[in-house]
């Protein structure tokens, strides 16, 4: 049958696009820290040196940014230089693939039991708020409006800093409707 | 087709009623354990609340092995190492919790240590750490408002640390949860008034937060009809066993429809308030449940309306245009807290507590928004939200 030829390629193209996702976020991530306050107001409360993951279960694809003080954060691309402090880790490719493709907002994402946190709880709520100011800056404003509760009034980022994460975006979002399942 | 998913689990036995606690000796027996293992606090042995437990098993000929009477407020570690060391001297082979919050959460995390091993709590904290089941634990809530008898959450407080570690695991959840009238019928009024007001907001926030499920909508709105029939009526006939029981049930059923789709800003304003200001937890939700849901309503407005042919009943809510169910919901809940005021003095504002500042609302606001529960409010919450909603809250 069609259908059963067609699954391992659509298996294959959401493994990369979550893998393409995780490396857009990190980078967006250390970008947006260097620039925004809000962000950094809020990573400014994460000890120096706090490593953070996200990941998808059981050995997937990993996102790891390291506070490094005052508000910034370092992407480390998949690999932790030690033991992460808070992970927040998606049960399945497919449940990542649903909020990294913006289909299902971050905060669902975890009422709805898609993803577990280990670690300090509060550190998890400091964290989703940062993915969410980073979505609706890496987001047009209409994709980034499913993606985050509410998008904020007041974006105030060079352009220039975020096109080229727009641009990343604009690639995987084709791909992602060729793939759509 | 939509993205909805959710997830929703209880496997608690829940034994509800007149002479519930005489099924205790049969439902341990059932589970091969022949050395229960009391643990409660000193108010409900001098309550009066343990003859009838101890009394239901003698006279089935089951021996109450041990009884720790001793559980604080605020468990700590230290407690929870005690407690096991006992049981295992006393050769225990499982837990009977009778209390409130403390002593349930006490019993859990006592289990984890007899059941796992060692004296260290603390190695077993967080989520998913346990895997595999614990010992026999059964629940007899004696205040109708927390609902941890069908939660699968402890929190423990470190003292040496001075941090709460929380322990989260379907294993900790009780094989059994007794819920009989006599345990409530002594409960004083102010606690009546603030346990009662704790079960509905955990139905009104389970209701309205962002982990809504079919499920436990349904748990949600059956305790707020029984609670919205019973609390005044027992709160002038306190002596009344079918009213208690209505709210104990009320209480057990709002529990499993938070554990199931978590709760919102009122639980992480009252999580802040209690630390700071060392307020009873029922109270502070009490206080702020109707300012959370105004500044939730535009977002809520659809499953705020409903709410009120639970709250106010059919007349009212047919007489109610749809426009104006959400606000007349939340009137509702400002008429019963204005009720339970002239009755106890349950505080309707953080002035009236008497125990709060204005200079400590920033404070409230900032430990607010790093509690867990804020991921859940249908709306996301700054700062500032959080503040203007406490200034409302003030007078
Ligand atoms: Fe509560």
């Amino acid at each position: 049958m069609l259908a059963k030829r067609i699954q391992p390629m659509v298996f294959q193209a959401r493994r990369l696009y979550v893998e393409l996702m995780f490396q857009v976020m990190g980078r967006a991530l250390q970008a947006v820290s260097e620039v925004d306050e809000k962000v950094q107001n809020e990573a400014r409360a994460l000890p120096d040196g706090f490593l953070f993951e996200m990941m998808v279960m059981p050995d997937g694809s990993k996102l790891i940014v390291e506070h490094t003080g005052q508000g910034r954060f370092r992407y480390h691309g998949d690999k932790a230089p030690r033991p992460v402090d808070l992970s927040i880790q998606f049960k399945h490719i497919a449940h990542a693939f649903l909020v990294l493709s913006f289909q299902e907002k971050t905060s669902v994402a975890f009422a709805n039991d898609r993803m577990l946190v280990d670690g300090d709880i509060s550190y998890a709520v400091r964290m989703t708020r940062v993915l969410n100011r980073l979505e609706s800056f890496i987001l047009p404003k209409l994709i980034a409006e499913r993606a985050v509760k509410e998008y904020p009034a007041d974006l105030h980022l060079p352009e220039k800093l975020i096109s080229a994460a727009r641009i990343y975006l604009k690639v995987a979002t084709n791909f992602v409707e060729t793939v759509r399942a | 087709m939509t993205n909805k998913y959710y997830e929703f689990f209880c496997p608690v036995k829940v034994i509800a009623g007149k002479a519930a606690l005489e099924h205790i000796p049969y439902e341990l027996t059932g589970m091969a354990a022949k050395r229960p293992m009391i643990v409660t606090d000193k108010g409900v042995r001098a309550a009066g609340l343990l003859e009838p437990v101890i009394a239901a098993c003698e006279e089935s000929g089951l021996e109450i092995t041990s009884i720790y009477d001793d559980v604080p407020p605020d468990s700590s570690t230290t407690v929870v190492r005690d407690i096991a060391g006992i049981y295992r001297q006393e050769k225990c082979d499982s837990i009977i919790a009778v209390g409130g919050g403390s002593a349930i959460d006490t019993g859990k995390a006592v289990n984890i240590l007899v059941s796992e091993g060692g004296d260290d709590i603390a190695k077993y904290s967080g989520a998913g750490v346990l895997k595999h089941p614990l010992k026999p634990f059964f629940v007899v809530p004696t205040t109708a408002g927390t609902g941890s008898e069908v939660t699968s959450v402890a929190v423990i407080t470190d003292e040496a640390k001075g941090v709460k570690l929380p322990f989260t695991s379907s294993f900790l959840l009780p094989n059994a949860a007794i819920i009989d009238p006599r345990m409530t019928l002594t409960l004083p009024p102010h606690i009546t008034a603030a346990t009662a007001m704790d079960a509905m907001t955990h139905a009104t926030e389970a209701f309205t937060c962002m982990a809504k499920n079919p499920l436990s909508d349904a748990y949600a709105t059956s305790a707020i009809k029984k609670i919205s029939h019973s609390l005044l009526h027992v709160m002038d006939n306190p002596k009344d066993s079918d009213g208690r029981l209505e709210l104990a049930q009320a209480s057990t059923m709002a529990g499993i429809a938070f554990s199931n789709s978590m709760v919102g800003l009122v639980h992480a304003l009252g999580h802040a308030t209690g630390a700071i200001c060392h307020l009873p937890h029922g109270l502070c939700m009490s206080l702020y449940l109707p300012y959370v849901l105004e500044y939730n309503l535009e977002t809520i407005r659809e499953p705020l309306g409903e709410l009120l042919l639970y709250l106010e009943g059919p007349e009212v809510f047919a007489a109610t245009p749809a426009g104006r169910r959400a606000e007349a919901s939340i009137s509702a809940i400002r008429k019963l807290r204005d009720a339970l005021y002239k009755r106890c003095q349950l505080p309707r504002t953080l002035k009236e507590t008497g125990k709060v500042t204005e200079d400590q609302l920033d404070h409230i606001a900032e430990m607010a928004l790093d509690d867990g529960s804020i991921m859940f409010n249908p709306k996301e919450v700054t700062l500032e939200d959080a503040r203007a909603v406490l200034r409302r809250a003030w007078a």
